[in-house]
Order: C-alpha cells, then structure tokens, then sequence
C-alpha cells in the first residue's frame, strides 16, 4: 500500500522484479484501489507502474530458466519457462477473498436493496476487470496464452478469470436469493405497481454474461442464465398464472376470461421487449400459452357455440386468436363452426321451403346465399381468412347446398333452381336490374355454383333456357351472356361451356346469313316477305325437331325455300330441318270493323298457319284445319284453344271445346287495348315437360359421360385394376356430378360387351383399341 | 468524422525513464497497445495534461520507437486475433523497415525489449525478422555466441534470449 499511496505523486519505487512476495505486495495495493476505490481515478504513474512491475515479473531472470529445478518440472514446457503462474494464482487468491467478503456484505441486503447491493457491486467489479485485464495484459500475452494453447482448462485470460471467480464463489451462494428478488419485484408489477424494472434488466444481462463456454472461453453459453434465471423465471409464472386464472375464471364469465387472459399474454410480451432477455421469449410463450389457454381450453371451446348463437363476432375473434395459440387449438372450433354453418343453411333453406313445387328459385338462391355471406364474413372478420376455416365453411355450403329440404324430391333441384334464376335474370324484362347490379348477382350465383355437386344439371338446364333465349331472342345483354359463359369456363374448363358458346356463335353467323340473304332476294328483284332465319348446329343446340308433321302456309313456304336454296348454294350437302315449334311472326288483322287502326297478332307459325286459312273463308272445322296444316293435335289444340281465349276465334255454336268436330269462326268484333297483341305465350304444360325431359336426358348423359371418362383413363393406362379404375374415374367426374360405383361398375361392363375393355387376370382391366 | 481526426491529432507526451519528452499525436501512440489500452482506461483527459511515464525504455530507444510510429500510423490497427500465419512465416521485411532496423545491435535488440514492452506488434515482428535473417543459417549456438560476445547490457540479453525461445521455438 505505502508504495502505491507515494506513486500518487510520481513514479513509484518498482518492486524487487524476480521477488514475488514484494512483486505482489506492490500491485495488491493498486489492485485494490481499483476494485474498490476506482471513482477517485488513477494517476497515469500507478497505471503505467502496475503494468510495468508485471512486465518485469515475467521477464526477470527466472523466466530465463536459471533454476534447474524449474525446468526438470515444467518439462512440457518447450522452450521457454514463463514466469506469471505465481501472480495469476496470487490474483486468484485475492479474487476469492475480494469475492467471499462481498458474499459477507450481501447478507445485510435483502429484495431490491440485495438487487441494488448485487448490481451496484457486479458493475464496479466488471469494470474493475477491465482495468486488470489491461494492465496483466503482459501475463495474458505469454504466460496464460501459453497455458491455455497447450490445453489447460483451468487456466483463463484475467478478464475470465474475473467472471469465473464470480461466478464460483458470489453467485452461487447469492444468485438464489437475487433470483427471488427478481421474481418479487415482476410478481409486484403483475399486480399492478411501478416497479424499477431496470435493475431486472441489469441482473439479466450479468447472469448472461456469467455463460462461459467451457470449451472455448472466448465463447459465451446461455446456460448460466437458463438454468439460475430462465427456470425460476417460468416457474414462478407458471404458478402465478395458475392461481390467477383458476380464481378469475371461477368469479367472471369466459367471455370476461378472455380478455383478462388477451391482456396477460401482451403484457408478458412486453415484458420480454422490456427488461428480460429475447431468449426466454419463445419458452415463456409457451408457458403462458399452456397456463392461460391450454388449461383452460375446453371452457373456452364450450363457449364457442353461445357465441356462435348470438353472433359475437368480437369475442369469436378473440377466442379465435387465443386458442390458435395452442397446439391443436382450432380444430373443436372449426368442427362446430361447421355444424352450425350446415344447420343454419338447411334452417334458412326450410323456412322458404313450405311449399317445393312453387318455389321461387330467387328466393331459394337468396336464402343460400345470405347463409354464406354471412359466415364467409365471419371468417373474415374473426378468423383471421383463415383457409382451414374456409374449408369448413365451404363443407357446410356443399352440405347445405345439396342435401336439404327442397332437394328431398331428387338432388337435381338445387342446380334446376339456380340455372332457373339465372335465366331469370339473364332474360329481358327480367326483373330490371342494372348492369352492374346483374354482374354482382351473377358472381353471386357462382359463388352457389361453386357449392353444387351436380354441374352437369345446371348444364343441361342452362343451356336449354340459353338455347331458348337465344331464339326467342329476349337475353337482356350479351355482355352478360358473355360474362355468365366464361365464368362457367372458368369454374369448370372449355369442355363445359363449348356448346354454349358454339349457340352464340351460331347466332352471329345466322345474322350475316340474313344479311347475306336479303341482298341476294333485293338483286333478284323479289319481294318476299320480312323474314329472319337462324341456323342452328345440331349438336349444341339442345333442340329436337317438331313431334308433328306441318304444311307450312304458301306465303311461307315460297320464303323458306328460297332461303333453303340460298343457303344450299353456299353449304353443299347440309340438311336443314325446321324447328317448326321454335318458328313465330306477325300478322296484320284487316278485317276488325272498328279498330281505328289494324290490330297485329304476335303468333307461333302454328297459329299463323291456322289464321291464314281464314283469309279464304269465316269458318273452318277442326278437321278441315287439321287436314290443311296436318298438325296432330298435341300441337294444334293448344294453339286453337290460345286463339279462342283471346277471342280472336269464336267457337262455333254448338262446339263447347276445342276438338274435333267443332268449328271456328272469325270475330270481327276484337276488341284490345294494345294494337300489338301477344298470342304467342309460353304454354305452362310446355315447360313443365321440358322440365321432365331435361331430367330425363340427364340420366343417359351420366352413362355416356362416365364411360367416356372410362375409355380416357384406360387409353391412357392400358392396364388397371378393377378398383383403381373406379376410383380413378370418380376423380375425373366430381367435377361435374357425384357418381354413384353401382353406375360406373353398371358402365364397365357395358364398355366390356362393347370390347372396348378386356378383362384379364388378377382382377385386371385391359383396353382394347 | 472531424471528432475522430482531432482524436488522433491529440497531442500526447511520452516521458523516457531517464527524463526527457517526446511529444506525438495520439494516433502515433495508440500503436502501442499499452498506451491505447491506458488512454481507454482512464479517459481522454488524464493524457491531456499529464505526461505518461515509460518506465523501461530510455529516450534514444524511445525516439527510435517513435520513428516507427509516426511512419506507421495509418496502418490497419494491429489485430487482437492471432496474426495471420503468412506474415509471421515469412522473413520479408519492407525496404523502408529494413533500413530503419540499420542500427547497431544493441540498439536493435533495445528496440526489440521495448516493443514488447510497449506491445507493438508489428514492430516487434519486424524487429525479430530481423534477428531471423542476420542468423540465417548458422547454429543457434554460435548465433548466441556472436550475439553475446557483441552485446553490452547482459539484462537486455537475458530477457531477449529468452524473447527469443519464445518467439521462434514453436
């Protein structure tokens, strides 16, 4: 000490260089001046004298290996014996006294006043190691350099050996009681009070740096940490979680829980950001996770259902954030989420469902609908868009969609009413709705589309009201057609919709035939009648030639076969077949004695047929219009009965139905208040066959449709197993309708009579080309 | 950018053990890696005023130290990793080194001792490359004969052969 305290003012004496008694009685005193006093400074001399009196130590004339007995014992040391493990073993010995008098000292602290009394002391001890380390740097350049590169574990730089004393005489006999300090002051803030949570932090980062790896000290480990500050840590969350939890749960409802429980969770976050190290983040995740959730998820998921009843959307987004915390969490809920979805659609379906056969398929549609916007918005809003969720919602849809109350007289009714709604809105004078209000409504009906299992329904039937709308030329836009067809393609591919498109497309070509047509009959100098054609592709049209034979009128008849001609003319070999059924036009009534103006009749040619007859007399018999137009009665009767209710043909007297045997007279006496008068109307009985028929034609579609998919998958394979080729064939139609294995067994075996298939060994199927 | 330039033109006094001074920037002491250590301990201000002791090196040592300094002082700043191995294996020495390492042996082997002292790393090694090439090729017994017989300071002989064990006795 004396030595030191007069270097405050010069040089110091420097100590005897090869004595190390008087060496280190020399560097005890600047030691300790600073470890204990270093705020008061130190003079350059002191610096400079410590560093050198080390220096000297190592280089005196010991180190040069004088002493025999040095050398035959430090033998491993090649070349050189170094002198310095005489001060490093002294520093050592002063460290753990240093340290075992702090120990002491601690005793007198407890809680924060111990956490100020370990940080306070921690940070003039490591600062302190610096200055140490500095000044023995000589004794780290050689002798501990030397030590540590042969191999010797025990031996660090002095800066280690610092932290290692600590660690082995301070820390462990104090880290226990600063641990439960720590855990004192956070469990004060988790009830609510300021707390110094700076010191935390500071215990933090001095157990993280006492992580020494042991293989390699220039490396640090977490292990000193995780084991005296992370373990304790999570415990004792464990446990006040716990105790919180149980009680809180017991005196609040779940709804109340899981905002208590949403709080917890960011404070703990917090709490790491804060003051803890980014290490025990995830652990303590899972702690919280597993005590505020886990162990409370059934109560959680109970209460899902209520919420589900009453819409609360807030909470459902919250016990949804919650349990999606948890391994497996989500799973119960997305169970129930999908329950409920399918009984709220078959509940909502049911309610417009009294009466099946007069349904309206808008009011259907839009119960489906509302059904699905209301919980795909639900999904959005409080489960985060999840795709298993939608996955969920999407079963329900198909579910509900499929399998309900107005599907009870046969599956085909759900695409039957949609197909039937978009013709609604797709016809003109539909409902009036705006263009983009019909965008809006068609993408919704996708939406519905998307949900039926038996596409190829809603083909047959879009493309018979297609097909209709087309000739009767009464679809509201083609931009909509155009739109509707290619959102079809774009759910279902280019085979589903080339027909329809194949309709438009022989629409367009018919109308520049017309065109064509028309200046081919004004260069001939003809005056024929104002006439349109439409050619029709038998194989798209879903159409059948007229189930009556017809004599077209000779007005008519010169018309048609002059077109006939022309067209012959320009496509050598086709066969045209007139759909007589689909045919209509328009005639002037002359003879009303008082219309101020001429009536016009919008009529079938059928009933045109019949009308012109009377331009030769009043008065014509059933018979004699039969043997005339040569219509059988299924088609003639309606389109009599049509003009006798309107009162443009009055029966003749004694004839009360119309029929054979009675006789129809002109009425001159018509009256209307329109001049144009529609006597072409849509015969209910009409529609409703074409319903049956569409049904019909169905079921035969299915079997040529699975046996072609059949013949695909065996041209390609050669060779399959029974089994596989039903499965493989399911996989192929879903798209379009949910075959039934009876049906495609039934389709294989009408492929292995036709020797399209063979059948070979091992339950093996062969193609046969 | 202008703090860290006036840093290193910092005026710091460098006293020789046997009194005089030498004034040098501060980027030129910081080669020493005592120095920039002792500068880092106690601050920027305890070298402002005071001057800092050399207790083991004498003043035409010291100068001679300097010299090297100044004419190093942008250097890369001396690595704390073990140096790499190409430099240490090779006994080229720089022309300018070489010329400056010119001096008597004594003063050479002064200069030795007092990098070490100092911790100048790259001097230190320039210093013992040169030893290396003057005893090229000859026995370590008679390289320490002629050393000896040609060396003044026995302290100074001791202490760098043992410098010496150290350095080239892998």
């Amino acid at each position: 000490m004396p030595p030191i305290a007069m270097s405050m003012s010069g040089m110091p004496s420097q100590p005897i260089r090869d004595d190390i008694d008087n060496t280190w009685q020399y560097l005890q005193g600047g030691i300790t001046r600073i470890m204990t006093n270093l705020q008061d400074g130190i003079d350059l001399g002191t610096y400079m004298g410590i560093y050198t009196a080390v220096h000297n130590f190592c280089t005196s004339q010991k180190a040069v290996g004088f002493t025999p007995s040095s050398n035959i014992s430090s033998g491993s040391h090649r070349g050189a014996h170094l002198l310095g493990e005489d001060l490093y073993k002294k520093l050592t010995e002063y460290l753990t006294n240093h340290l075992t008098e702090l120990v002491t000292e601690s005793k007198a602290h407890t809680d924060e006043a111990l956490l100020a009394f370990y940080i306070r002391e921690w940070h003039r001890y490591t600062i302190a190691a610096k200055y140490i380390h500095h000044l023995f740097r000589y004794l780290n350049r050689h002798w501990v350099k030397r030590e540590m590169d042969e191999g010797k574990k025990s031996i660090y730089d002095v800066y280690t050996l610092h932290l290692v004393r600590w660690r082995d005489v301070l820390f462990k006999l104090v880290s226990e009681k600063v641990m439960q300090a720590v855990l004192k002051l956070v469990e004060r803030q988790r009830n609510g009070e300021t707390i110094e949570y700076n010191q935390i932090k500071q215990v933090v980062e001095s157990f993280v740096s006492l992580g020494l790896d042991e293989g390699d000290s220039t490396k640090t480990t977490l292990d000193v940490y995780r084991y005296h500050f992370e373990k304790p840590y999570l415990d004792a969350t464990k446990i006040f979680y716990q105790n919180e939890s149980k009680q809180f749960v017991a005196d609040n409802s779940v709804v109340e829980y899981m905002k208590k429980a949403e709080t917890r969770l960011d404070e703990e976050e917090e709490r790491v950001k804060i003051y803890l190290h980014p290490d025990i983040g995830i652990p303590l995740k899972k702690c919280c996770n597993l005590v505020l959730i886990a162990e409370h998820s059934n109560i959680l998921r109970d209460e899902f259902q209520v919420l589900l009843d009453n819409d609360r959307e807030e909470d459902m987004a919250r016990m949804y954030s919650l349990l999606s915390r948890i391994a497996d969490g989500l799973d119960p809920l997305r169970a129930k989420f999908e329950a409920h979805v399918r009984k709220a659609g078959l509940a909502a379906v049911a309610k417009v469902a009294s009466d099946a056969d007069k349904l309206e398929p808008k009011i259907y549609v839009d119960a489906l609908l509302e059904i699905h916007t209301q919980y795909q918005g639900l999904v959005k809003r409080a489960f985060n868009d999840e795709p298993e969720f939608t996955r969920s919602l999407d079963n329900a849809c198909r579910e509900f969609v499929n399998r309900n109350e107005v599907c009870k007289s046969g599956s085909n009714k759900s695409p039957e009413l949609l197909a039937k709604y978009t013709d609604i809105l797709l016809r003109k004078s539909g409902s009036g709705v705006e263009e983009a209000e019909l965008e809006k409504t068609l993408t919704q009906i996708m939406t519905v589309f998307k949900y039926i299992e038996d596409k190829d329904v809603f083909q047959k039937f879009y493309s018979r009201m297609l097909a209709r709308r087309l000739v009767h030329s009464n679809s509201s836009s083609d931009d909509a057609e155009t739109s509707m067809i290619s959102k079809l393609k774009e759910a279902c591919g280019f085979e589903y919709t080339n027909k329809l498109q194949r309709m438009f497309q022989d629409m367009q070509i018919s109308k520049d035939l017309n065109t064509g047509f028309k200046e081919h009959v004004q260069a001939a100098g003809i005056k024929g009648l104002d006439s349109s054609y439409s050619i029709l592709g038998t194989g798209f049209w879903p159409l059948t030639a007229p189930g009556t034979n017809f004599n077209p009128p000779e007005e008519i008849l010169a018309d048609c076969e002059r077109f006939s001609r022309f067209y012959r003319n320009k496509h050598e070999g086709r066969k045209l077949t007139w759909l007589w059924q689909l045919c209509k036009g328009e005639v002037k009534a002359n003879y009303i004695k008082n219309a101020k103006m001429p009536y016009t009749f919008q009529v079938s040619i059928y009933q045109m047929a019949i009308l012109l007859l009377f331009n030769e007399k009043d008065k014509n018999t059933y018979d004699e219009i039969v043997s005339t137009t040569q219509l059988n009665s299924e088609a003639l009767d309606p389109s009599l009965g049509i003009l006798v209710k309107a009162k443009v043909l009055n029966l003749g007297p004694g004839s009360d139905k119309v029929g054979p045997g009675a006789f129809f007279a002109l009425n001159y006496e018509f009256k209307n208040k329109k001049f144009r008068v529609n006597l072409n109307v849509g015969m209910k009985s009409e529609t409703k066959q074409e319903e049956v028929e569409t049904n019909k034609t169905i079921e035969e579609d299915r079997k040529l449709l699975l046996q072609s998919a059949i013949v695909r998958i065996m041209k390609a394979r050669k060779r399959m197993k029974h089994q596989q080729l039903v499965s493989e064939t399911i996989n192929q139609i879903r798209q379009r309708f949910v075959p039934k294995v009876g049906d495609i067994k039934k389709c294989i075996e009408i492929l292995l009579d036709k020797e399209y298939l063979e059948r070979l060994d091992d339950d093996d199927l062969g193609y046969l080309a | 950018m202008a703090e860290n330039k006036d840093k290193a033109t910092q005026k710091i006094t460098l006293t020789s053990n046997d009194g005089s001074s030498i004034e040098v920037d501060r980027c030129v002491a910081e080669r020493s890696m005592l120095i920039k250590n002792l500068i880092d301990d106690l601050g920027d201000d305890s070298v402002a005023t005071q001057a800092i002791p050399i207790p083991n090196v004498n003043d035409p040592v010291l100068r001679k130290v300097v010299e090297w300094c100044e004419k190093h002082r942008s250097d890369p700043p001396q690595s704390t990793e073990e140096e790499n191995d190409s430099r240490k294996k090779t006994t080229d020495i720089e022309e300018w080194d070489q010329k400056f390492m010119q001096v008597d042996q004594e003063m050479l082997f002064e200069i030795i001792l007092a990098a070490n002292y100092l911790d100048i790393k790259a001097l230190l090694d320039v210093g013992c490359k040169t030893v290396a090439n003057m005893i090229k090729g000859k026995s370590p017994r008679r390289s320490a004969r002629r050393s000896t017989s040609r060396t003044t300071s026995p302290r100074g002989l001791l202490s760098l052969w043992s410098f010496f064990r150290v350095s080239f006795i892998p």
